[in-house]
């Protein structure tokens, strides 16, 4: 059963933009990240991003403060607020401090630009957001991801490798469903490039155009992708693999891309292919049904394929299995997830 | 302006929400962003409904969609509280006038307002206690969603008040809806940090010293009670408390201590080591603003964001740290038991005190463990 109470308007749903730019700036690991508002809006994000990177076993602490906003700057402006945070930011003497609005201080009205354009001796990169009056969660971590490629050196020369753009840093699997994309890229003797942007320093971002391929983590990112085509001529792929037949469709437009003959690549993956198929043989013809409703259209048409490779019947009376967030990565996404269905099948 | 850097306490608005989400009968309406209604919603484990407004309910009024929810949710027979984010209440939208026809509870508690024990008081205020001279037992006050603790501290006093033959009044802030207004003319606490200030107090259930004293006064005011059990049960579980401790100190010097919590949950834990383990406590900082008179044998500061919380563990180079996972981030190499949320990285699934005789057994049982886990 669903704990959360939402409305049937999934656009009010997307989340807030502030949270989707933190995930992505405070991956830059010797920068500095200023949530210009209340404490809360800084402390509510801290603490989810801490939960995520303690739940990805890293201990260490997202580099993030607050301008610290209380109703006398709520009333008189927060401009001084923000000026007296860099200040102290700067002292810090960090690679980048990258600045991020609330939706308080869009309605308060702040310049912020006009207080980070002041700011000399570290690069200050204000980052449109404004809570839920910038955009959605996706606004936020595409507005980032743009401002972040917008600062990396177009020069380097192409190395060869793939760039893995816009992971879901919020994502509990998120170093699982990279490590299934870096398998399968190894299958066609390609390397990672860079995880842009995953635990980066600011100085690995100008490495972002020396990639020739970049692997979109969805289809939300196209902007993102459409923008490194434009600036670094690097073609992309819209989405990571997901279920069984979107793996091999994977491995054929990366070979595809890169000019490498995927045929071999995709022998080898019919054959986990296979694998997977007869590890969870116990499960065919069970009855199962869609416990949840399905977050995006493509969870959807993942998950019945894999229902109908593995010859389950989904049937409204059937047994009620889990339905991820995101359909599962690679064919080791698809494993993980059965093993949470045949848990659910025999209970 | 608050104090600036990494703040590592909540906001009013999720104080206020996890105040009124405790008591059953009543709906908790988010009036604000999804973004908003997310950390209370993750935070307190309960139900909550949002408004979820967008940026056309900024501009032009967000009373249509006020309405629309409070509509919905009007059929469920609960009453319906309504707390304010930010945008709404700096808007200045008077949420009475907006929802007018209904009996409305209207928490005004913007997270600029100020912290989690701010907005908490707000709700409470709001909702309006009252005492009723003819209700038996006593009230527990000090519960709050936001406290890990907060169910194994209920299941803890009920219990021990069980075996003293006294009923339980009304559970601040975790209990029926319509007991706010019934309460009992006497309450003991389990965190000081979130008293309810209704009825007579007659003390506090962190730490030995203080469970005998409010056993005390409760047996001098319920005249059927019999707290001898109870007090039994505490002299021999205390005697097993301080062999441990002894056990430990012919091992192990004492523990050099940084506490990091809430006022109430961090003076407890001063209080307890130094009692069973003869501990050094280094500095007591506090999420939130210090009590009147802050325990005046320790160090204490009112700590509530991450830098001067790692200055301070730098500075005092203790060997244990209690305090929130944030404490366990910028140290992972001291010993480390956690009293204050967030507990992040770990699976916790079974309720555990921090009040009554258990809390203080489970606290020190912690103590002892990661102390012996990380001696040389």
């Amino acid at each position: 059963m669903s704990l959360n109470h939402l409305p049937a308007s999934s656009c009010r749903t997307e989340g807030c933009t502030l949270t989707g730019a933190l995930s992505v700036t405070t991956q830059i690991r010797d920068a500095i990240t200023v949530v210009h508002g209340p404490p809360g809006c800084t402390h509510h994000n801290f603490s989810l991003l801490h939960a995520t990177s303690v739940e990805n076993d890293r201990v260490e602490l997202p580099p993030l403060i607050s301008s610290g906003l209380s109703e006398t700057e709520v009333i008189f402006g927060g401009e001084g607020a923000l000026d007296r945070i860099l200040d102290r930011a700067i002292s810090c003497n960090p690679a980048a401090i990258f600045v991020l609005s609330t939706c308080i201080v869009e309605t308060i009205g702040d310049d912020v630009a006009a207080v980070c354009d002041a700011k000399a001796g570290v690069p200050v990169i204000m980052i449109p957001t404004a809570g839920f009056l910038g955009g959605s969660f996706q606004t936020g971590v595409n507005n980032a991801l743009v401002a972040l490629a917008g600062m990396a050196e177009p020069s380097l020369g192409m190395n060869g490798g793939v760039n893995i753009i816009g992971e879901k840093n919020l994502e509990y699997e998120v170093d699982e469903n990279f490590a299934e994309v870096a398998r399968l890229l190894s299958l066609l003797g390609l390397s990672v490039n860079t995880r842009f942007v995953h635990n980066l320093t600011y100085g690995q971002i100008d490495s972002v155009g020396a990639a020739r391929l970049n692997v979109l983590r969805d289809p939300a990112l196209i902007p993102v992708g459409e923008y490194l085509k434009e600036h670094f001529k690097t073609p992309y792929i819209s989405g990571f693999p997901l279920g069984l037949s979107g793996t091999i469709t994977f491995l054929e437009s990366v070979g595809a891309a890169c000019g490498i003959d995927p045929r071999q690549a995709i022998e080898k993956e019919r054959g986990f292919e296979q694998d997977t198929l007869s590890d969870f043989a116990d499960i065919a013809g069970r009855e199962i049904s869609f416990s949840t409703l399905f977050p995006t259209h493509d969870g959807e048409r993942v998950l019945r394929n894999i229902a109908y490779a593995f010859r389950l019947d989904v049937i409204p009376s059937g047994k009620p299995v889990p339905v991820p967030v995101t359909p599962p990565v690679g064919i080791a996404g698809v494993r993980r997830m059965l093993h949470r269905w045949r848990r659910a099948i025999h209970a | 302006m608050h104090e600036c850097g990494t703040p590592l306490w909540p906001c009013a608005m999720t104080g206020a929400a996890a105040c009124l989400a405790g008591f059953d009968g009543i709906s908790v309406v988010i009036h604000g962003s999804s973004g908003c209604y997310y950390y209370p919603a993750t935070l307190l484990h309960t139900h909550l409904y949002g408004t979820f407004i967008l940026e056309n309910e900024v501009i032009f009024g967000s009373g249509d969609r006020l309405r629309e929810v409070i509509s919905d949710l009007s059929g469920k027979g609960d009453r319906i509280a309504v707390v304010t984010t930010c945008v709404p209440s700096a808007l200045g939208e008077d949420i009475r006038e907006m929802v007018s026809g209904s009996e409305l509870i209207v928490v005004d508690s913007p997270g600029f307002a100020g912290d989690l024990e701010a907005g908490y008081q707000a709700a409470l205020a709001a909702l309006g206690p009252s005492v009723n001279p003819e209700q038996s037992g006593v009230n527990i006050d000090g519960i709050s969603l936001a406290d890990p603790f907060h169910e194994g501290n209920i299941q803890e006093i009920t219990r021990l008040l069980y075996r003293a033959g006294i009923p339980v009044g009304t559970v601040f802030c975790r209990d029926q809806a319509d007991k706010v207004k019934t309460a009992s003319p006497f309450t003991i606490g389990t965190n000081e940090d979130f008293g309810s200030g209704v009825g007579t107090s007659l003390g506090g259930t962190l730490g030995i010293p203080s469970l005998r004293t409010t056993l005390g006064k409760l047996a001098g005011i319920f005249d059927h009670a019999d707290t001898d059990p109870v007090l039994k049960e505490i002299d021999l579980q205390e005697e097993r408390l301080i062999h441990a401790g002894d056990k430990f100190l012919r091992r192990y010097e004492p523990p050099r201590v940084a506490i990091f919590a809430g006022a109430a949950y961090a003076l407890f834990a001063a209080d307890t080591l130094k009692r069973y383990l003869d501990a050094e406590i280094l500095i007591v900082g506090t999420r939130n603003d210090l009590p009147e008179q802050p325990g005046g044998q320790y160090r204490v500061e009112k700590l509530a964001g991450l830098e001067a919380v790692g200055r301070r563990i730098t500075e005092s180079d203790p060997d244990l740290v209690i305090g929130s996972s944030f404490e366990r981030s910028l140290c992972p190499d001291r010993a480390f038991v956690g009293i204050i949320p967030p507990f992040r990285g770990q699976v916790r699934l079974a309720h555990y005190p921090l009040a009554g005789l258990g809390g203080s057994l489970y606290f020190v049982e912690n103590v002892l463990n990661a102390c012996m886990d990380r001696a040389p």
